[in-house]
């Protein structure tokens, strides 16, 4: 364009000029992704949030309201509506988690009722379309010792509570359900035949009671003003010989008191008479309800049949004859043993339709109709994730083609000719092209609705997550959509300190990935591993295995075996070393572990040793983080495995560089403990974990600690709570090993060679939040800042930059002079816009975890809880990746006409020299 | 026979961080490690003794010299890269059982560095000891083989768990006042006239004012004149 202006008239070529440089300026400002958060038609694009509830204790069809809907009430405390046809909630109520939150009794009519916490109790009652709350009274009992065994139901709306004084008496009070108004006093009914095996089937509570042999069933309506006591021996309904004791309500019911006896026999309370069923129990492990239909209750049966599945009888309550069209079996359902949650039938054009609520042993949520067919299903499960990995996805075919291919080792062996790998190469590419014509046909019809395929895309962006959930269930989850991709249920698995470890990666072709989830046995409380394949969900080497020690501690080995596969090595309680796969012992070198004891503050380690037939730990060090006095370890927390620190120091504004002490072995300890003088003390710790040697260590007098901590690179943050002055405040430690360094450039730390103490930067923040979980995020190669993400119990996930956190601060004056440490705020101040999650508030969250995505910028970040919150940050903004919303249409017109505008101006330029020649 | 050696005994900042402890009182601490033993697992190999955690200047090391039994002990163990280990046991005023500590340093090395170590122990501010750790020195001074007994050349540090800090409020609070009357300051002075502090503004709306002026009366002009 320079050429170009000279031949052509000043102004002219001014505006030229003007035009050229406006044009790079768009190109320019159309690169930067200057956007700090999401806009609004941005909301779910990179995020997905799932709310769950939790597994269910009560549950109830609410049929009175036009808009179909299941209320349930769950052991997390949670009240919630589900939509009948999709299973999706409708609205939801989050109760406290402790014991105030309860829920005792869930009472569903035009309206709903709750009966939440333990003494004093709330009485609430909720609209049932929109969950807002109408009315609310509490309920406090004299009796403290014997409230536990309080029992609540609903009666002529009323509310019935009774508590069973066992051996003694049963004090029953009434309560007007909407006031809380007392109907007289409280009625003591002598019942000295009570004991703690005794079941309420509103009004009725039964017992069985007296000796052996001579057992006698008595069940007494607890609300009718005449006492009236019914007593059979229950020779008459079981054999006495072999009857143990069973006896147990039904799990659905709200037609007629009833119950089982002895996991065989249906009883029900008519006309104040026991009634004993024709139909009996099939299945000792059966759910047995009681449901009402248009003719007649009718008696459903659940149970997992060996060979048939899910399978489900119903017989008519008072014929006994069986109910055809509620016959169903399911082989899909597998979910350890089922209970019939709730249950509903209606009848319309002279047709049975039944919903059966079922819910499983693995927390899952089922909604079953005529047939067996599965309305929908929910796993609750995930609202009690314990472990989360991310996995790589395997390259697709022909990219691992093509990576053999040019693969040296791989090339040399198969291509000993030129001709073989030009035919190889020619295959290759008639492959790609096949590839292309099929892309192009697929892009001309209609879009395809297969899901993607599982391989890996271009920026790493697609993984697998793979959650291990607190009641032993294991799921693979597609982290873009967050579709559940595989299950796997072990009932035996005790996910307490349950850890994950990703021992192979997709990265290898013919080796599949490998991932090995180690817990312990929930009987024996033996290790118990089950290593899978992320992708499918198939168990793979190990498959399960049950090991006959308990574990202390488990590690990965550093270094992969010729398989690519990194070994599992564990050492048990008798201080014994495994290592899984066997063969790969000898690789066992410079591999050391620590056990911290958590209620003693004890921390020992351990050096493994091989001496050519077999592995040994010896211990080599043990410290006493609480000083011998009691203190329990909070928290500890390492560095990230394989962590990857890009630049070895920080450059100071007098531009000398500090350097990083990168101590790959550093743990963080947070001890808590009493303290004479200062009631709790806090004492964090820095131990290296080789050598046993305290590298720095501090103290907080009054405050007590939270387990929340950080560490990665040469920095660590931890979370306690300030007692003296009631807040939350966060330390911050960095260390540096100054302004030389220690060790060559390149050069492997040495735990053992470490003979000076690094100094230390120190500084301490108010949080003004209550803080649920922290964690930092994790980028490939650790050229992004690092931010830290904390959940707050106000349901929201905020990111903070390590720079507002940071322990060593300083600046440049104006004037190029170096300033000390600038007083701070002391208070961390967190944005609206921090929040990742904008206004989709977290349920409890508990749980964040974060992993690199094949982008330098990106970091994928996934918070648990309650609810599950998946997102993609950018601590650095994306500058390796055009933004969302970047306009190509825009930039290809403009570049084109600029192109066209040059010819033409030149074409014409060139025709007015011409003609001036000519004059 | 037993050597005393009177130990070089660094403190850091000993007014800075002594001023944390709570509590003074003695400590002592017994070295015992596995050479040269005979039946026992651990025998002993010195005692640490000090009078005063607080001023901690005048500790004393007496550690037994290692005999050619023990060198040789050391160096079968240095042979299969494995570690000399030493079992501490510290007793206090508060704890008269005694708490047990084990560190280990790599055998091979503890014999190239002429069996030289640091010791460092770590107390809390309430006078209780949470570690003792050896480590081999980087001096490099060679073992004499042929010497009938060896010194043990150990350097003790007293290491004091410091107080962390606190959110700095109050010099926050100072800076804000400062600002703030800096700000007040700078409103006094600038007490310039309207015109000298706009005139940046002023003299453009007044050039364009002018231009148009002068352009507008043409028109007119012309207007009158037809």
């Amino acid at each position: 364009m320079g050429l170009l202006s000279i031949h052509i008239k000043p102004n002219f070529l001014g505006l030229l000029k003007c035009l050229n440089k406006l044009n790079w300026f768009i190109v320019f400002f159309s690169l930067i992704n200057l956007s700090v958060c999401i806009y609004e038609d941005q909301i779910g694009k990179f995020d997905w949030r799932q709310t769950y509830v939790g597994r269910i204790k009560f549950s109830q069809f609410d049929t009175v309201s036009t808009a179909k809907k299941i209320i349930v009430a769950t052991e997390e405390n949670v009240l919630a509506a589900l939509n009948l046809k999709t299973g999706q909630v409708v609205w939801r109520h989050v109760f406290e988690s402790a014991s105030t939150g309860n829920i005792q009794l869930l009472h569903v009519t035009e309206k709903v009722v709750t009966v939440t916490g333990s003494n004093p109790y709330l009485v609430r009652g909720w609209d049932s379309s929109t969950g807002v709350l109408l009315w609310e009274w509490s309920l406090t009992l004299q009796n403290e010792e014997q409230a536990d065994f309080s029992e609540f139901w609903v009666q002529n709306n009323m509310l019935v509570h009774m508590l069973p004084v066992f051996g003694s008496h049963v004090e029953v009070s009434m309560y007007n359900l909407l006031t809380g108004q007392n109907r007289g006093a409280t009625s003591k009914l002598p019942a000295t035949w009570t004991n703690d095996g005794c079941v309420l089937s509103a009004p009725y509570y039964t017992c069985i009671s007296g000796g052996v042999g001579s057992q006698q069933l008595l069940s007494l309506d607890v609300t009718s003003n005449a006492v009236q006591l019914l007593s059979r021996p229950i020779s008459e309904y079981v054999n006495v010989n072999t009857y143990d004791g069973g006896l147990r309500p039904l799990d659905s019911n709200n037609v007629i008191p009833a119950f089982t006896l002895d996991d065989r026999k249906i009883v029900l309370i008519k006309n104040n008479q026991f009634e004993i069923l024709k139909t009996e129990v099939v299945d000792p492990s059966a759910s047995v309800a009681l449901v009402d239909t248009a003719n007649g209750q009718v008696v459903v049966q659940a149970w997992i049949d060996e060979n048939e599945g899910f399978t489900v009888r119903a017989h008519a309550a008072g014929s006994g004859a069986e109910v055809p069209e509620l016959r169903m079996s399911e082989l899909g359902l597998r979910a350890g043993a089922v209970e019939l949650a709730a249950a509903t039938c209606s009848r319309p054009r002279d047709l049975l339709v039944c919903r059966l609520l079922v819910t499983g042993d693995d927390d899952s949520l089922h909604l079953m109709q005529q047939g067996g067919r599965i309305l929908w299903s929910r796993e609750e499960a995930l609202a009690n994730v314990v472990a989360v990995e991310f996995v790589e996805l395997p390259v697709s075919d022909l990219d691992a083609a093509i990576e053999s291919e040019f693969d040296q080792k791989e090339a040399a062996k198969m291509y000993s000719s030129i001709w073989a790998a030009f035919t190889r190469r020619l295959q290759t590419q008639f492959q790609q092209l096949q590839t292309l014509i099929q892309g192009l046909q697929k892009a001309d019809g209609e879009p395809d609705e297969a899901p993607p395929a599982l391989v890996r895309d271009y920026f790493g962006l697609h993984k697998i997550i793979v959650l291990v959930t607190d009641v032993g269930k294991i799921f693979g989850m597609d982290n873009l959509s967050g579709a559940l991709l595989w299950q796997y249920y072990e009932p035996s698995l005790d996910t307490e300190n349950v850890l994950v470890f990703t021992r192979r990666t997709a990265r290898y072709p013919p080796h599949t990935a490998y991932v090995t989830i180690v817990g312990k046995h929930e009987e024996s409380g033996n290790g118990l591993i089950i290593s899978i394949n992320p992708i499918t969900g198939e168990l793979i080497g190990e498959k399960l295995m049950h090991l006959d020690v308990q574990l202390l501690q488990c590690a990965l080995l550093h270094r992969p075996d010729n398989d690519k596969l990194y070994a599992l090595i564990l050492l048990d309680k008798d201080e014994n070393v495994q290592i899984l796969p066997g063969s790969a012992a000898p690789l066992v070198e410079n591999m050391y572990m620590y056990v911290a004891e958590k209620n003693t503050a004890r921390v020992q380690g351990y050096a493994l040793m091989y001496d050519g037939k077999a592995l040994s730990a010896v211990r080599t060090w043990l410290v006493h983080l609480g000083g011998g006095s009691p203190a329990r370890i909070v928290v500890s927390a390492r560095k990230p495995a394989a962590e990857r620190v890009h630049s070895p120091g920080r450059v100071l504004p007098d531009r000398s560089v500090l350097y990083k002490y990168v101590n790959p072995n550093l743990v963080l300890f947070v001890t808590e403990g009493p303290d004479p003088l200062h009631k709790d003390v806090v004492v964090a710790t820095c131990v290296d974990a080789v050598s046993g040697a305290v590298i720095a260590s501090q103290v907080h007098r009054r405050a007590r600690a939270l387990p929340l901590a950080v560490h990665t690179e040469h920095y660590l943050a931890y979370l306690y709570y300030n007692d003296k002055h009631r807040r939350t405040e966060i330390a911050t430690l960095e260390l540096y090993e100054g302004a030389s360094r220690w060790l060559a450039a390149g050069a492997a730390f040495s735990s053992h060679a470490g003979r000076r103490a690094p100094g230390v930067e120190r500084q301490a923040y108010i949080l003004a939040a209550t803080p649920a979980a922290a964690a930092t995020t994790v980028t490939e190669k650790s050229l992004t800042d690092k931010h830290v993400i904390l959940a707050l119990a106000s349901g929201a996930l905020v990111e903070i930059p390590w720079g507002y956190l940071e322990a060593r601060r300083g600046g440049l004056a104006e004037d190029g002079s170096v300033v000390a440490a600038q007083p701070a705020p002391p208070e961390l101040m967190l944005g609206a816009d921090a929040s990742l999650n904008y206004n989709r508030s977290l349920a409890r969250p508990a749980r964040i975890h974060a992993a690199p995505a094949g982008l330098e910028s990106t970091s994928l970040v996934l918070a648990t809880g309650l609810d599950l919150f998946y997102t993609r940050v950018a601590p650095s903004k994306t500058f390796d990746l055009l933004k969302d919303d970047f306009d190509y249409y825009l930039i290809t017109i403009v570049l084109a006409a600029l192109i066209l505008a040059t010819y033409s101006t030149k074409y014409f330029a060139s025709r007015k020299i011409l003609k001036m020649a000519w004059k | 026979m037993r050597s005393q050696i009177i130990a070089l005994l660094t403190i850091l900042g000993v007014l800075n961080y002594a001023a944390c402890i709570d509590y003074d009182g003695w400590v002592n601490i017994k070295i015992e490690h596995s050479l040269n033993c005979g039946r026992d697992k651990y025998c002993s190999r010195g005692n640490i003794s000090l009078k005063s955690i607080r001023a901690g200047s005048t500790s004393l090391i007496e550690q037994i010299p290692f005999t050619r039994q023990h060198i040789a002990e050391l160096q079968n163990i240095a042979e299969v890269n494995g570690f000399y280990t030493i079992r501490t046991i510290v007793t206090t005023a508060d704890n008269s059982e005694g708490t047990e500590f084990f560190s280990s340093v790599k055998a091979d090395a503890f014999i190239e560095k002429g069996l030289a170590d640091i010791i460092n122990v770590w107390v809390l501010p309430n006078g209780a000891v949470i570690a003792v750790s050896f480590q081999v020195t980087n001096t490099t001074q060679p073992l004499n083989k042929d010497a009938k007994s060896h010194q043990v050349y150990s350097n003790f540090f007293l290491r004091y768990v410091e107080l962390a800090p606190i959110p700095d409020t109050a010099s926050y609070v100072q800076k804000l006042e400062r600002e703030r009357e800096a700000r007040e300051k700078g409103d006094v002075k600038d007490n310039r006239s309207f015109l000298a502090k706009y005139w940046m503004y002023i003299v453009p709306i007044a050039i364009f004012v002018m231009i148009s002026g002068a352009t507008n009366p043409e028109p007119a002009g012309a207007a009158g004149g037809r």
